[in-house]
């Protein structure tokens, strides 16, 4: 294969994952729009609504996420961050919902120099510590909510939040949507979204070409833990109640909804608007698994098959495994992969 | 950075390569310090009931943390679904004890190997991050669970009372001990005497020179996932028969107080170093720590809340003991 082949390949290979989160989202929008057509399920307006609201609830929690991974690193801890953003709200918030939002942002901004500056300058794996990080959190989050559900008293905060604008947003919709536009610019149009892209594609190159990797990797992760404590913080208000629960679903859902964004496991890939088209695509599928009564487990296999997926078609080795299986084995490729991967991309179970 | 400025980091990182086994040192003492101030000063810690209550909770974290062990040393950083697969394996053993409880151990045992193994492809073959793999993992076990159990706890039939013999005790001690410590033994072994084992280090410790090498990279980290299934189900059959009711409740935190034990032993987090030994230790350190909060009557949030310090405060003394390439 010429140089040239070899070029124009990896140019087709990028356009076409670029386009890939647009595509899912088109495809995912066609099949809730056109769903009352093949089936006896109606689609209305209050059903775009939810589609925005679920936006709400997790889209910057993926935008932040989505942040730290482009810059090389993983935030383990975002999904006890969102827990504990909501339930500091919901105790500091019952005379004015705004000290509670800020009290949560406060929390996170600590979160996020400690974390941050402890990777950055111990030069260790982000999964580790963020994973004691995601420990400390939710013990912390058990702790002060006594280890019950918190109401909030204040429900009329939460009916403000989600009273429908133009019939399909609410504040809490658009303070989403409005912050990933905000996210957009600032990585697109400053040296912002070029720089965490460099230091999370070569680190090391980085550094030597003059960039403070250290305050960008401290500055991301304060991003990340207030990308999860925001939406957590106006969730509960919304919801009026603050749970310390253990469940891994929100960072299942970022982390999905980021990777099918286009954001690459291997650092130095991904946009607010891949993400953002990811989000909704996730959204969109909630809502239609709502609207068609599907029982809880099927979100469960499709969102986490939808992970395993991408993160194989993500995965920096696949090109080279389907080159050794499918045409040639090469002496210096693994010899003994042969008969055993051969199987199809089972989807990381065998519980059937 | 300039060109000096880099060496004078890189000699203040070797410097800081040296001082921590200083610190290392001196912070274990301090935990065993302190572990000991509150064996003396908690009341009812040193009695033989709460010993043998140690033991027994040290028997099913310590079985999934060998296995944990494993998948740490191969350089594959930590699986997050092994809690599920706990959970998971539990129900099917209850399930399948209708057939008889040998074929029941068997096929669970099987079962948790294939979890662990199908894992370990997708990892190894493709160089998919295993953080990742396992996340979708645990999620897809959830679904598989509820789906086929129709949501429904599991419990044992009727007329099988067999299985209870694995929830006695044998001589006073729990039996889940034995098979922690005979499992223990075994993998310990096979990690360091068989050519599968030295493999896993080697691919831990430079996974582009075991490729260079030829090891069959593939094989080795499937090796490992299904290593870890195996000893997770051997885990998921003693939970099976103690709880004598399956469902993905049985997830509890296993995952994180597995990852917790490999780490305290020693285990490192980025591959090549560590033993089932050592985690064996981490274990007994783990459980100990959580009886002793729980004999001092601190909440359910205080006890994650420490797991989690431990596992910063060792992450980061491994870290930075780690010499700079």
């Amino acid at each position: 294969m010429t140089v040239r082949d070899q070029v124009a390949k990896v140019r087709v290979g990028d356009a076409a994952r670029e386009a890939a989160p647009y595509l899912i989202l088109v495809v995912m929008v066609l099949v809730m729009a056109l769903l009352p057509s093949f089936s006896a399920y109606d689609v209305r307006t209050a059903n775009v609504y939810n589609v925005f609201q679920n936006f709400a609830s997790l889209g910057l929690v993926a935008l932040a996420l989505g942040m730290t991974i482009m810059a090389g690193h993983f935030d383990l801890s975002v999904s006890s961050m969102y827990l504990l953003g909501g339930m500091v709200a919901v105790l500091t918030g019952e005379h004015s919902a705004t000290a509670g939002i800020f009290a949560a942002l406060g929390v996170a901004v600590v979160v996020g120099l400690v974390q941050g500056t402890l990777i950055a300058r111990f030069a260790v794996n982000s999964m580790p510590v963020t994973l004691g990080g995601y420990l400390i959190l939710l013990g912390l989050t058990y702790v002060i909510g006594h280890s019950k559900s918190v109401s909030y008293s204040n429900y009329q905060v939460g009916i403000e939040l989600d009273k429908p604008i133009a019939q399909i947003f609410s504040i809490r919709s658009l303070v989403s949507l409005g912050l990933f536009v905000v996210a957009a610019f600032a990585l697109h149009y400053t040296r912002l979204g070029r720089d965490v892209r460099a230091i999370g594609g070569d680190s090391r190159a980085s550094r030597t070409a003059g960039l403070r990797v250290n305050r960008l990797v401290v500055a991301v992760f304060v991003v990340s833990a207030l990308g999860a404590a925001l939406p957590g913080a106006l969730l509960d208000y919304s919801l009026a109640t603050a749970t310390p629960t253990t469940g891994l679903d929100v960072l299942t859902f970022s982390a999905t909804a980021a990777l099918i964004g286009g954001v690459s496991l291997a650092g130095g890939r991904g946009s607010p608007v891949g993400i953002a088209a990811g989000v909704l695509s996730l959204s969109i599928l909630q809502e239609v698994l709502s609207v068609v009564a599907a029982p809880s487990y099927v979100s469960s296999l499709i969102t986490g098959g939808l992970l395993v997926a991408v993160t194989i078609l993500w995965a920096p080795e696949l090109s080279h495994w389907l080159k050794t299986v499918g045409l040639i084995r090469r002496v210096d490729d693994e010899p003994l992969a042969g008969p055993e991967s051969a199987r199809p991309p089972a989807a990381g179970t065998g519980a059937a | 950075m300039s060109a000096p400025a880099v060496s004078a980091f890189q000699t203040q990182l070797e410097r800081l390569g040296r001082v921590p086994d200083l610190v290392l040192s001196a912070a274990l003492l301090a935990v065993a310090g302190l572990v000991v101030y509150g064996a003396v000063s908690t009341e009812g810690f040193l009695t033989v009931s709460n010993l043998k209550a140690i033991l027994t909770a040290t028997a099913f974290v310590g079985i999934i943390a060998i296995g944990m062990t494993a998948i740490m040393i191969s350089g594959n950083l930590f699986s997050l679904s092994l809690g599920q697969t706990a959970a998971v394996t539990a129900m099917f053993f209850l399930y399948s004890l209708q057939i008889s409880l040998g074929a029941a151990i068997v096929l669970t045992i099987l079962l948790g190997c294939a979890i662990g193994a199908i894992q370990g492809v997708v990892v190894g073959a493709w160089g998919a991050n295993p953080i990742i793999v396992t996340i979708g993992a645990a999620s897809l076990l959830e679904g598989f669970a509820v789906w086929i159990s129709h949501g429904h706890s599991i419990l044992p039939p009727d007329n099988a009372t067999s299985y209870t013999h694995l929830a006695r005790p044998l001589g006073g001690i729990p039996f889940g001990i034995y098979v922690f410590f005979v499992l223990a033994i075994v993998v310990d072994v096979l990690l360091r005497a068989t050519r599968f084992g030295r493999q896993t280090y080697l691919m831990g410790e430079n996974r582009r020179a075991a490729r260079a090498a030829a090891l069959p990279i593939t094989l080795i980290t499937t090796g490992a996932f299904a290593l870890a299934g195996t000893c997770t189900a051997i885990a998921g059959v003693l939970i099976g028969a103690t709880s004598a009711n399956g469902s993905l409740l049985l997830t509890g935190t296993y995952t994180y107080d597995a990852i917790a034990a490999a780490l305290v032993g020693g285990t490192a987090v980025t591959g090549g170093r560590g033993s089932v030994l050592r985690t064996v230790a981490g274990a007994v350190l783990i459980a100990t720590v959580s009886d002793m909060l729980l004999l001092r009557s601190y909440s359910t949030g205080i006890q994650i809340l420490v797991k989690g310090m431990i596992v910063l405060v060792v992450v980061l003394l491994m870290g930075v003991r780690r010499r700079p390439r």
